[in-house]
């Protein structure tokens, strides 16, 4: 194993304001983000040649961001279809692009109006596009809130996952969030808070839910030679992952209580020659406080069924063993579906994260949804170059 | 809301609206499945059968759902997951009919709801 480890680099990373209305297109914001992540890397549009996002239908297309920025002879791009479970897989995907030889400088993206214009879910936007739900949707059950919610319940029936879990982490991500200047949530909370938010879908309370956010967020994937030679220190995309074949739904995968990430981690750890104990922070897709405890468990940072214990030990806090989401994830800092925790990881392996700084950050796991939806799943693990 | 059938699932809604509870089962291999489709994702066959199954499961999951996500429709309300007792690799979702809240591994009992001559939904109450 090996194939392309190390051999690609995260050379910039660029963000737009965060906002619950960012007043303008999608195409603005992600023109503004792949600028800024350029300018961080010190290159310009002259030098892209790889365009790549994912999206859901609601956010402009690489075939558009390309001529916008007067990007002339884009020799690769992806428009990759997809919710959170495919974020990391983009940036996968623009390494082995990269890798191939088949591009040299890619950016990628994901610019979302996910409050002002196309809510995830939300009234007034339209299903998604899966057979499946057909068999949910007339009993009211469609929306990732509910969906998560359903297993998160499944966990703490099984394992006694308790209300107290989710929300040691919310705190903890909260706290984060208080020392990052580009998170929307600032305000620390206190697990009495947590209790006492409403209920969107029992047993998810309102700060067990993502932020809905506007705004964009870009990264710059070059080799890992070239990107010794740019602006920042390289962080190297030691080990890029796939997963996901089985659905609840289908018969594949009868567990409600594990997803594909189990599945993916061997995998992802095997290219990067590392375990779990290797990490030193985590930034963990979030869509929901439990996606957290689930995945914690699902990469081998605990064993199955602890995940709750494990975030409640402060494991996952400042300090601990793993911090985890120091940025303050979905829940605090925005919803940029999946790549500002890619960029968090990067910030901590540059060391330039400031207050939030990771001592001594070298290795960082970054992850995707984690299958619950449908059963795709991607993962990324970066390494300080 | 109504759900959207597509080209295979249509017979499945039309039985079911016929007060039907029936899964496919692979003429090869016998697993069951559901949702409906044309392969078996264990033998990739595609010579099935209709069967009627007992409407009876154990809840696996469910929540109660009080954000408004849907115009005209009440909340707080209840939808549970079940894995059915005859195809435990199925589950099936429906809105809660018990009186008392649902819990983990309760078994339960299919009932059709009719909403007119061409669409049944299946709902689920504590068995007994
Ligand atoms: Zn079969």
């Amino acid at each position: 194993m090996g194939g392309f480890r190390d051999r690609t680099a995260v050379a910039g990373v660029g963000y737009t304001r965060f906002s619950k209305d960012s007043g303008v297109s999608t195409l603005t914001l992600a023109c503004e983000a792949v600028l800024a992540a350029l300018d961080d890397a010190g290159l310009t549009a002259d030098d892209v040649d790889g365009i790549a996002t994912h999206r859901v239908g609601d956010s402009a297309a690489p075939a558009l961001v390309g001529p916008a920025l007067g990007i002339h002879e884009p020799s690769w791009y992806l428009d990759q279809f997809g919710g959170g479970s495919v974020s990391h897989s983009v940036v996968g995907q623009a390494a082995l692009a990269v890798a191939a030889g088949v591009a040299e400088t890619v950016v990628c993206y994901r610019a979302i109006n996910a409050r002002s214009e196309f809510r995830m879910g939300g009234t007034g936007r339209g299903l998604p596009v899966s057979p499946e739900v057909q068999y949910q949707a007339p009993y009211g059950y469609f929306a990732p809130p509910q969906q998560y919610a359903m297993f998160a319940r499944a966990h703490m029936s099984r394992y006694g996952t308790r209300p107290e879990h989710f929300g040691a982490l919310a705190v903890v991500q909260r706290a984060n969030a208080a020392k990052n200047p580009r998170a929307l949530m600032r305000t620390p909370i206190t697990l009495d808070d947590y209790l006492a938010s409403r209920w969107i879908a029992e047993p998810f309370r309102l700060l067990d839910c993502c932020l809905e956010t506007d705004g964009a967020c870009a990264l710059v994937v070059t080799s890992a030679e070239r990107a010794a030679d740019l602006r920042r220190p390289p962080v190297l995309i030691s080990a890029a992952a796939w997963g996901g074949g089985d659905s609840f739904l289908s018969g594949g995968r009868a567990d409600t209580t594990v997803t594909s990430a189990a599945e993916l981690a061997p995998r992802l750890y095997r290219q990067a020659g590392i375990g779990p104990a290797d990490v030193d922070v985590a930034e963990i897709y979030d869509c929901f406080t439990y996606s957290v405890i689930v995945q914690l468990e699902d990469y081998g940072f605990c064993a199955k069924g602890e995940g709750g214990p494990y975030v409640a030990s402060g494991a996952v806090a400042p300090g601990g063993e793993l911090p985890v989401n120091t940025h303050g994830g979905f829940l605090s800092e925005g919803y940029v579906h999946g790549v500002n925790h890619i960029a968090e990881a990067v910030s901590q392996l540059r060391g330039d994260a400031g207050e939030r700084q990771v001592a001594g950050a070298e290795v960082a796991l970054s992850t995707a949804q984690p299958g619950y939806i449908l059963p795709a799943t991607s993962a990324l693990i970066l390494r300080k170059g | 809301m109504r759900p959207v059938a597509d080209r295979d699932s249509a017979e499945w809604w039309r039985r079911t609206a016929a007060g039907e509870f029936v899964l496919q089962r692979c003429d090869s291999c016998a697993t069951p499945r559901f949702p409906t489709r044309a392969y078996c994702h264990r033998c990739r066959t595609r010579e099935w059968h209709w069967e009627p199954v007992a409407p009876a499961g154990r809840v696996e999951s469910w929540i109660v759902s009080h954000q408004p996500f849907l115009a005209g429709v009440s909340e707080p309300y209840t939808v549970v997951m079940v894995r059915l007792d005859e195809a435990p690799e199925c589950v099936m979702y429906g809105n809660w009919r018990g009186a008392e809240p649902p819990v983990a591994g309760l078994p339960v009992r299919a009932c059709f709801r009719k909403v007119d001559e061409e669409l049944s939904l299946i709902d689920w109450r504590p068995l007994g």
